[in-house]
Formats: C-alpha cells, sequence, structure tokens
C-alpha cells in the first residue's frame, strides 16, 4: 500500500516522477477510445444532425441555414407515409419470425430423434449476410423468370405471372417474408435456450392434474418465458426498425417508395437524391423514435434484473 | 497502491501509457498522412501543360463488372501499364450504382485518377469542382467534333470522348418475323408500332414484345418517349413536365404495360437477358448492348438477328427521336491524374488501341481515323445503329443541370407510380414536372 509522503521527504525524491492517481490513470487508458468514439460515432452522428437545419447538396459547393424548414418538409410531407410502412415491415418482420421460431423451439425442445442437426440446418439462413438473402429472393420473386412464378403457375394458382416486387400489395408482403426467412432461426435459438430452461417437473406436475398441451404451454411455458419473449420480441422490433439491406437490395424501397422505410429513405434522400439536409431531417425524426425505442428496453432491462 | 497492484502487470503505469501514446501517434500519423489521393478543390486545373514521369493510378469503370465488357477493359489496362510501366488500381461499381458511388468517392477526396463517365454525368461531375480540363491533349488527336462536344460542359472539355452513340431499339429480327413484322420495314409510327406489339403479343409463349424499362433504376427511358410525344421536357430553363405530350407519353406507356405489351420489373440489364434468351423480341439499348446479349445467348446466331431500327414518330414523317449514349474517360485531379490523363488520351485516341477494343466491345469510336477503318466501317449492325438511331439521336436536355440524377429520379418515381395505378398520368408528370423545377430552381 502506497502511503503519502511526508513534505520533508518530497525534496529529496523531487527528481523521481510523480505518480499518476487511478483516476487519472483510468481515464488515460479510456482516453484512446474514446477519442475513437467521438471521432467515427459522435461527430458524424451530430454533423448528420446538423445538416437537418440546412439546405444542403451533396452536388453544390456550400449550404444555407434554413432552421426547421427541413423537418417541417418531412413532417408534412412523407413522414406518416414511412413512418407506417416502417412499422409494417417492423411488426411483420418481428412476429412473423418469432412465431415461426417458437414454433420450430418447441419442435425442437421435444425429444425428437436428429434435433441438434436440425437445430444446426435451421441457423443457415441466419448465418446468410443479408444482400445474399436478398439476392436468393429477388430472383425467387422475379417477374419474368423466378421460381415463385414457375411454382405457383405449375400447380395452377396463377394463370400468369405475377410481378411480385412491381407491386405495392405484394413488394412489401415479399420483403417480409425474406427478412422472416433470414431471421427466425435467431428467435428459435434464443428461445429454445429459454424453454431448456423450464423445470420439466412443472410439465409433469401439470400434466398429472389433468393439464392438457394448450393448457400448460400457456399457465407453464409462457409465463416461465415472458422475460426472455419480452426480451427477443423488443430487440428484434428495434433491429428492424433500422433495417436497411434487404429492402434495399430487394425492392430499392420501390415501387414507387411503397417499401419504403426511414433507413432507405435517409439513403435514397441522401445518396440519390443529393439532399443532404432533407436526409437530415429524416434522420433526425427517425433517431428521435429509436431512441423512445432505447428507453423502453431500458426500462424493460431493469425490471428484469428487479425480478 | 502500486501501480503492479492495480493490474498485477509486470508493466508500469508509465510504459503503459507510453505504449498506448505511440500506438495512438501512430495511428493518428497514419489517418493524417497524404493517402495519395488528395484532391485538389477549386476549379478544374489544366491536364497536359507540361511534360511528365508516368506514375501509378486509378481508373474506375463500370464495365469492369459487366462480364461482356471486362476483358476488354483489362486488355486495355494491362496495355497501358506494360508500355509505361505503372500500376493501374482498378475500381468498380455495377451501373445503376456508379454514378453515386463515384460521386461520393470524388466529393470525399478517395478517388482521383481516369474516371469511365457517361457523358450524360459531366455536368454533376464538373459542378464538384475536380476535374481536370483536357482541352490540351484532346487537340490535333482526330476526335470528331461532334464527339468532342460531348464531352464538354459549359464550354470546358472535362473528359476525352471515348465512345460516341446513341440508345435505340434493337430488335430479333427472327421472332419479328413469326409475327409477320418485317425488321427492316419496321413501323415507322407509334400506332403502328403498338399494332406491331400487340401482333407479337399473339405468338404467346410468354413472349414480352418491348422489354422496356419499367423499374425506376432504368425508367429514364420514358424521356425519349415523351419527346417523341412532342414534350421539349425543359424550354428556357422552364420544366415542361405535365404538358399534354408528356402525359399522353405516359398514358401510352401505362397502356402498353396494362396490356401486357411491355413486361414489369425489368431494367436494361434484365432486357438484356430476357432479349438474350429470346423471351422478348426488342428492347432499348446501347450499341454496347450486343455484346452482352449474343454471349448470353443460347442462340449462336443471335448476333445475326440483330436489327436496330429508328424509333417510331408520333406522326408519319417525323424526325424518329433517339438519345445520344456516350462514354468518356474525365481525369480527378490529384495523385496520377497527369498519367491518368495521357491515359485516357491514350485510350481514346491511339488508333491501334481504339480498333483492339472495338473489335472486343463494338462501340463506335470517336476518332475519324478509326471511323474510316475497315473494321468500323464493315460492320453492318454497328453502321446501321449509327445511320437509323445515332444519326438523329439528341442529348438529354437536363444533363446541363448538376441535379439531373435527381431530376431524372424524381420522374422515374412519379412514371412508376402511374405503372402501379398510384397515381393518373395528370397528376403524376404536374408533381414530377414541379418537383423537377423546384431542383433546377
Amino acid at each position: 500500500m502506497t502511503t503519502t509522503a511526508p513534505s520533508s521527504q518530497l525534496s529529496t525524491t523531487s527528481n523521481k516522477p510523480k505518480r499518476l492517481s487511478d483516476g487519472v490513470f483510468a481515464f488515460l487508458l479510456v482516453l484512446p477510445g474514446l477519442a475513437l468514439l467521438l471521432a467515427v460515432v459522435v461527430y458524424p452522428l451530430i454533423t448528420a444532425l446538423v445538416t437537418a437545419f440546412f439546405k444542403q447538396s451533396l452536388v453544390l459547393p456550400g449550404r444555407e441555414f434554413v432552421g426547421f424548414q427541413n423537418i417541417i418538409d418531412v413532417l408534412t410531407g412523407e413522414f406518416s407515409r414511412l413512418l407506417w410502412q416502417t412499422l409494417v415491415f417492423t411488426i411483420g418482420t418481428t412476429l412473423f419470425p418469432f412465431v415461426i421460431g417458437f414454433a420450430l423451439a418447441l419442435a425442437l425442445n421435444t425429444r425428437i430423434r436428429g434435433a441438434k442437426v436440425l437445430r444446426g440446418l435451421m441457423l443457415i439462413p441466419w448465418l446468410v449476410p443479408g444482400v445474399v438473402v436478398s439476392f436468393l429472393w429477388m430472383w425467387i420473386f422475379n417477374a419474368n423468370y423466378g421460381v415463385m412464378n414457375a411454382l405457383l403457375e405449375g400447380i395452377g394458382l396463377i394463370d400468369q405471372p405475377q410481378a411480385w416486387l412491381a407491386q405495392p400489395a405484394t413488394a412489401m408482403g415479399a420483403v417480409i417474408l425474406a427478412k422472416t426467412w433470414q431471421s427466425f432461426p435467431w428467435m428459435m435459438v434464443m428461445l429454445l435456450a429459454g424453454l431448456q430452461t423450464v423445470p420439466r417437473e412443472l410439465h409433469e406436475a401439470a400434466e398429472i392434474d389433468g393439464a392438457g398441451t394448450i393448457r400448460r404451454f400457456f399457465s407453464i411455458t409462457v409465463p416461465q418465458l415472458k422475460g426472455i419473449i419480452g426480451l427477443v420480441l423488443l430487440l428484434e422490433f428495434i433491429w428492424n426498425f433500422q433495417h436497411f439491406d434487404i429492402i434495399y437490395v430487394l425492392t430499392g424501397g420501390g415501387p414507387a417508395g411503397s417499401t419504403q422505410t426511414f433507413a432507405t429513405a435517409v439513403y435514397e434522400t441522401a445518396f440519390h437524391g443529393f439532399d443532404l439536409g432533407h436526409a437530415g431531417a429524416i434522420g433526425l425524426l427517425w433517431m428521435v423514435l429509436l431512441m423512445a425505442l432505447v428507453v423502453v428496453y431500458v426500462r424493460f432491462s431493469e425490471k428484469g434484473e428487479e425480478r | 497502491m502500486s501501480d503492479r497492484t492495480l493490474f498485477q502487470s509486470p508493466i508500469s503505469r508509465r510504459q503503459a501509457l507510453a505504449i498506448f501514446g505511440i500506438g495512438a501517434a501512430t495511428a493518428t500519423l497514419a489517418a493524417c498522412a497524404p493517402t495519395g489521393t488528395g484532391a485538389a478543390g477549386g476549379p478544374a486545373a489544366t491536364a497536359g501543360t507540361g511534360s511528365f514521369a508516368p506514375t501509378d493510378f486509378k481508373f474506375s469503370s463500370w464495365s469492369l463488372t459487366e462480364e461482356a465488357a471486362a476483358p476488354a477493359i483489362k486488355s486495355l489496362l494491362s496495355g497501358y501499364s506494360g508500355k509505361e510501366d505503372v500500376t493501374i488500381e482498378e475500381v468498380s461499381f455495377p451501373y445503376n450504382e456508379y454514378f453515386n458511388q463515384l460521386m461520393l468517392q470524388v466529393r470525399g477526396g478517395q478517388f482521383t485518377g481516369a474516371a469511365h463517365v457517361d457523358v450524360a454525368w459531366l455536368g454533376s461531375l464538373a459542378a464538384l469542382g475536380k476535374l481536370q480540363d483536357v482541352s490540351a491533349l484532346t487537340a490535333d488527336r482526330g476526335y470528331t467534333e461532334s464527339s468532342l462536344k460531348a464531352a464538354q460542359f459549359e464550354g470546358t472539355q472535362y473528359a476525352f470522348p471515348w465512345t460516341i452513340g446513341a440508345i435505340g431499339l434493337v430488335t430479333n429480327s427472327e421472332i419479328l418475323g413469326k409475327a409477320g413484322v418485317d425488321a427492316e420495314d419496321f413501323p415507322t409510327t407509334i400506332d403502328d408500332f403498338e399494332a406491331a406489339l400487340v401482333k407479337l403479343k399473339g405468338l404467346g409463349g410468354g413472349l414480352i414484345p418491348y422489354a422496356a424499362s419499367t423499374k425506376a433504376a432504368q425508367l429514364k427511358d420514358i424521356l425519349i418517349w415523351m419527346q417523341t410525344f412532342g414534350s421539349p421536357l425543359v424550354k428556357n430553363g422552364t420544366v415542361t413536365i405535365g404538358d399534354d405530350a408528356s402525359v399522353e407519353a405516359v398514358a401510352w406507356y401505362k397502356g402498353l404495360y396494362d396490356q401486357g405489351l411491355i413486361a414489369a420489373d425489368v431494367d436494361r440489364f434484365d432486357a438484356r437477358s430476357l432479349f438474350a434468351q429470346g423471351r422478348a423480341a426488342l428492347y432499348d439499348d446501347a450499341p454496347v448492348g450486343r455484346g452482352a446479349v449474343t454471349k448470353e445467348s443460347p442462340d449462336p446466331d443471335l448476333a445475326s438477328k440483330l436489327v436496330p431500327v429508328s424509333r417510331p414518330t408520333l406522326k408519319a414523317g417525323d424526325t424518329p427521336r433517339a438519345l445520344v449514349w456516350g462514354g468518356a474517360i474525365a481525369v480527378v485531379s490529384g495523385a496520377g491524374a497527369e498519367t491518368a490523363a495521357d491515359f485516357g488520351q491514350w485510350a481514346t485516341s491511339d488508333l491501334d488501341t481504339v480498333l483492339a477494343d472495338y473489335e472486343l466491345r463494338g462501340l463506335p469510336p470517336v476518332t475519324e481515323e478509326a471511323l474510316s477503318s475497315d473494321v468500323v466501317a464493315s460492320d453492318v449492325f454497328g453502321s446501321t445503329f449509327a445511320e437509323r438511331i445515332t444519326k438523329t439521336a439528341t442529348s438529354n436536355p437536363f444533363w446541363v443541370y448538376p441535379q439531373y440524377a435527381q431530376i431524372e429520379t424524381t420522374i422515374a418515381e412519379a412514371v412508376q407510380a402511374v405503372l402501379i395505378g398510384q397515381k393518373s398520368p395528370e397528376d403524376a408528370m404536374k408533381s414530377a414536372g414541379e418537383a423537377a423545377q423546384k431542383l433546377i430552381g
């Protein structure tokens, strides 16, 4: 243990370097990471948000301060459409993978043969990069030489090829399907892990008391998994709210903007429309909504810890 | 508390901080060091005004991502790098993404050197202030006057013209013949053209009569039809989209879509695939498409069945419309720019190089000498294309505006909204015209 040196001794050791306090030392250690965070996260984020208050083009030099005009333009323009489409995508790509993932987790939690192999195989879609998933589904849904049309025509469900990605009514469904295919394994793995923590004795006791499968599912399994269900739904919701790659590659936000979400709209506006101010305004509003979701997540996590 | 007891480490705090300090300093220096790609700001510099020692440089081209064109470009690059003993770093993005990526890289200073550009993009790229004026290197090299003009913006020679042609209708004469339509006597009016498409549709078998662009990425093709219907698009700085002619053109296009005479979900690359497979009878393309469709086709004789035809007109006797299409090599100021400029001049005007490239890609050259060579003059497809399509081609009036890409995107999305029934042609074109006008200012 180091003790404070008497002042008389200090003069004799004054040529020795001074010791750093724990606080200063810790701060200096954190400093490079902090500097990196400021440089690659905070600075670009603030810069991007600041552009929301300027009329600024990616092509033309200079910018002009316009106050809240960009934000007003977004709020009175595409905001409600983007919010609705983002919510449709987010809810769809959260609920469908959840239902499929839960069903598969329940199946794999039984003592069926080959459960481990099946579990591994089911993970494949989750391991495939989003862009690859998008191209795969783009070919499946292609109006002119896609597998989907060939299959449905083959079994007589449609009599002429459908433009799945070129019709607003089907394009969002196609995007949700592609994302569901990619996401369900993660849901499955998380829920399966949760299911394996549910004591078998509870089920056995309920069975002796005459509870059927459905009753046991709703009275034992679901309550026992409440925490993990809430967590995976919330996390998936937040991720999907900011999802970009599958939508962008599959439809580019089209047709006529019908699959555009906040994520693709920011990119399209900034890098295809070259309108940085408008893109910044969409980004700012999108971030406010995301912050609200993060607050819900933090509250949920805190509640979980309290339990 | 001592240093050692804090972290149980043989390294003292000072040593640890010194190591971190050296690491941070190295990282900072590396980050701040010139990358060799720093771009000159301000107005374009002038290339070719003095002697230079060849250095390594970057070359970007969308053609490097295309199976049919990439070998020709690679051969060109290896020819120059062997000749000058330099290394050329290849940069490539697919065509639909290329313009945006190039803009971002040039703007951010990550790209300097030679860039393969569509002549349509020169206005936007020039606005960044990083393209060099190459007029000193284009003088006395035998470029045709029209090709030099096509690679200029506001009177400045921002690029070496590489190939100047047009986008027009390319047909499969065999399929047309089956429907009783003669490719050599192709319909000259819109009404007759539509009637021919109906006949082609009648062949059945899932044939797409006209693989016109319907995806937003290439829906700019509608502009030439608007001009065909009589809309000037822009007149004295005023956008005319929303006028009767443009509305009529879009309504007609929607009619083709609803009748199944054009198909959903098609861009230039889909159109080439469908045409190559014999699933489309005609489509819009530049001469560069010939290489792609013949290479991709299961029909070894497809090349002999390709017939370029003039775009039909609204009334008999009108001049057929076609859109100028051209490739050029622009030089972006910064590291390697002088060598890049020398490469640009060599690639576009050295006779042997140009003819070798012509044999591989079939793109119309831009020098008088190359155009009059036997190789070019004896190419039936090339000369027919030039006679029927390029001869009356005009540039897009939006190209002079740096916001050209935004304008085209706005119009394309409005047309797509009409095709899928979200908006009426009148409403969509009116709002597209207003949005385009707002962009122009």
